[in-house]
């Protein structure tokens, strides 16, 4: 378990570096896909640790769901600019809900043990 | 955290599985760390490429614009100041131009020195039926001292009061003189700016007016001051008749 969280910090060191070193800027009006990113990429990594927990991890799972929520909500982000509504805010809302529940359920499997 | 149902599993998996979830996390640090410079960035350089060449394009616009207005509200404020100073420079033309005809058509009191002479009908004692008219000071006596002081160089004249204007008249109505149709009574002081030397000799010179009148036995005093006052002609100048002829209506 320590190796895993080690490793996801690890990750996350190096994509902060990475991103830092990066000479690519992205345009404030993607502000919204990359945030919409954001909130899939949380919502894999801890539907990633919950479905650890439950031993019920499978890689093509994650990463279908990773791939396949970003594209979906960034799909809903340019179909809601398009539209003039604001569409992306239930992706915000779903990814949301999702990261807490998840959260609760590894909270509560933290302390059951 | 050993005792956990992951543990247990092969480590080999594990470490498949957290690798995954790392991959994961080294993506959401990437974007997490894009997303921020993409806020911190400054507001300018957000705006989409075609809109920011738009706005620059108008802002080099404006810029020009408010350039050549500046320019132009400067050469109006050049102009206001030069027309207000134009003006005012009239008005005081004007203004000098008004009092110099007021002085000249005898509308300002004047001052400085000249001659008083006073005429006075002789004393005479009154016996019955004699006509003291007869004796008395005339009109043309009167216009005769008058004629000597303007022909001496006299500037500004008044008699009892009465300005001497270019349309005052000196004429016997009934049995007293008018001047400027005001009744003067004797004795009658006309005083006279010019120069006093001057204005005493012509009157007093031999075979003079006031010679003259003094044969025939009228008081006459003439008084060489160093100022005299001559008051502002009072009356109303009004042309119903006579008009100005214009300049280019001469020709």
């Amino acid at each position: 378990m320590w190796l895993g969280i080690w490793m996801v910090v690890v990750g996350l060191i190096l994509g902060v570096v990475v991103g830092l070193n990066v000479p690519l800027f992205i345009p404030q009006v993607y502000g919204k896909y990359l945030g919409i990113a954001i909130l899939a990429a949380m919502d894999s990594v801890f539907g990633g640790i919950r479905a650890g927990m439950e031993e019920s991890f499978d890689n093509a799972i994650f990463f279908s769901g990773f791939v396949g929520n970003t594209l979906l909500a960034a799909g809903l982000v340019f179909i809601g600019d398009r539209l003039g509504v604001e569409l992306y805010t239930a992706a915000v809302v779903a990814f949301g809900v999702r990261l807490f529940q998840n959260l609760a359920v590894i909270r509560r499997k933290f302390i059951k043990k | 955290m050993p005792g956990l149902p992951l543990w247990r599993r092969g480590s080999k998996y594990l470490k498949q599985k957290f690798f995954s979830v790392a991959v994961i996390a080294f993506v959401l640090g990437l974007l997490i760390t894009m997303q921020l410079r993409v806020v911190s960035q400054p507001p300018a350089e957000i705006i989409p490429g075609a809109r920011a060449h738009e706005l620059a394009a108008e802002l080099r616009r404006l810029e020009e614009a408010s350039a050549s207005l500046g320019q132009e509200a400067r050469d109006l404020e050049d102009k206001l100041l030069a027309a207000t100073q134009g003006y005012a420079q009239a008005e005081a033309a004007l203004k000098t131009e008004i009092e110099k005809n007021k002085t000249q058509a005898g509308l300002v009191p004047m001052v400085g020195p000249g001659v008083e002479v006073r005429i006075h009908n002789r004393p005479t004692e009154r016996l019955p039926g004699m006509n003291e008219h007869l004796f008395a000071v005339r009109d043309e006596d009167i216009l005769r001292v008058v004629n000597e002081l303007w022909g001496a160089g006299a500037e500004a004249m008044a008699i009892n009061g009465q300005r001497l204007v270019s349309t005052s008249e000196i004429r016997l109505a009934g049995t007293f003189i008018n001047v400027n149709l005001n009744r003067v009574t004797p004795p009658y002081v006309i005083v006279a700016i010019g120069d006093p030397d001057v204005l005493q000799a012509t009157l007093e010179m031999e075979g003079g007016v006031a010679e003259t009148l003094r044969k025939y036995g009228v008081n006459f005093v003439v008084e060489k001051k160093d100022e005299v006052e001559v008051p502002a002609y009072g009356g109303t100048m009004a042309f119903r008749y006579a008009k100005p002829i214009k300049e280019g209506a001469k020709d």
